[in-house]
């Protein structure tokens, strides 16, 4: 079933979420990245809760439609595959499951690791495989 | 959502009539919903395409979580470029109807410049001041 649209063009709401628990959804103020182990509080800068591991951006497979339904049982680590930018020109994180290939766009938080984002967003063009010296002439 | 609309269109807009037909088909052609091409499924090295090559944009056919056919058939917008640990090229797609996410192979004959546009969108409008890299 398609989700409907939302009012203000198809942009969800922030829901709280708590979506890096253990399965279980047991509460708690923080969590254990299951990328690189960092005991991460839940509370995020700049959103309503944070839902990727600050210092590797890894993430947890715990949403399945919309974010915070909490209705997957996957539960696979979600490994960061991606950047795009919103019209506002905020950063979007694409997540992919590495457990079932879900695909998810997630907000960056103000505390996230500078030099990870960075380095995801450049993979692109580290590549080569884009002409960027023809992209820069135009 | 027009964010993520990169104008590449050079072909007439035509009414499209997508088959509802449930299976998603593996030959022929179909036509762009966003700029009209009418698009061979076989690509230029025997592999299925699922956008065009013209515009990147495609259509909202198969249910990436059930598996099968979509209903949604909504319009998906190029949002991103991924790249794989084998160095393979995913063009990351959004549904403009319904927001499901999906990812496919780009093709040797997509258009490199909106690969190109989509690759330093990020870049051009970063969420912190670039200097912070100067010292790394
Ligand atoms: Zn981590
Ligand atoms: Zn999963
Ligand atoms: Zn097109
Ligand atoms: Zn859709």
């Amino acid at each position: 079933m398609p989700r409907r649209r939302t009012p203000d063009g198809g942009r969800r709401p922030q829901r709280r979420k708590s979506v890096l628990h253990g399965p279980g959804g047991e509460g708690g103020d923080a969590f254990r990245c299951v990328g690189c182990r960092l005991e991460v509080p839940l509370a995020a800068p700049g959103t309503a809760h944070r839902n990727h591991c600050p210092h590797c951006l890894t993430s947890r497979h715990v949403d399945r439609r919309v974010p915070g339904d909490r209705a997957a049982d996957c539960g696979g680590r979600m490994a960061a595959l991606s950047m795009t930018v919103r019209s506002n020109g905020e950063w979007l994180l694409i997540h992919q499951c590495v457990t079932c290939g879900e695909l998810s766009a997630n907000r960056i938080a103000g505390d996230d690791n500078a030099l990870a984002l960075m380095r995801l967003a450049m993979r692109p063009l580290a590549d080569g495989k884009l002409p960027v010296r023809a992209l820069l002439t135009l | 959502m027009s964010d993520h609309d990169l104008d590449g269109s050079r072909h007439r807009r035509t009414s499209t009539d997508p088959a509802r037909t449930g299976a998603i088909p593996r030959a022929g052609t179909f036509e762009c919903l966003r700029c009209g091409l009418t698009v061979t499924r076989l690509g230029p090295d025997g592999d299925v395409r699922n956008h065009c090559p013209s515009c990147l944009h495609s259509q909202h056919v198969e249910d990436h979580v059930r598996g099968g056919p979509a209903e949604c058939r909504g319009r998906m917008s190029p949002i991103a470029i991924a790249v794989l640990r084998n160095d393979d090229w995913m063009v990351i797609h959004r549904c403009t109807r319904c927001d499901e996410l999906t990812s496919s192979p780009v093709c040797r004959d997509d258009n490199q410049l909106i690969l190109m546009r989509m690759a330093v969108r990020p870049l051009a409008q970063p969420p912190f001041p670039l200097e912070v890299f100067a010292d790394l």
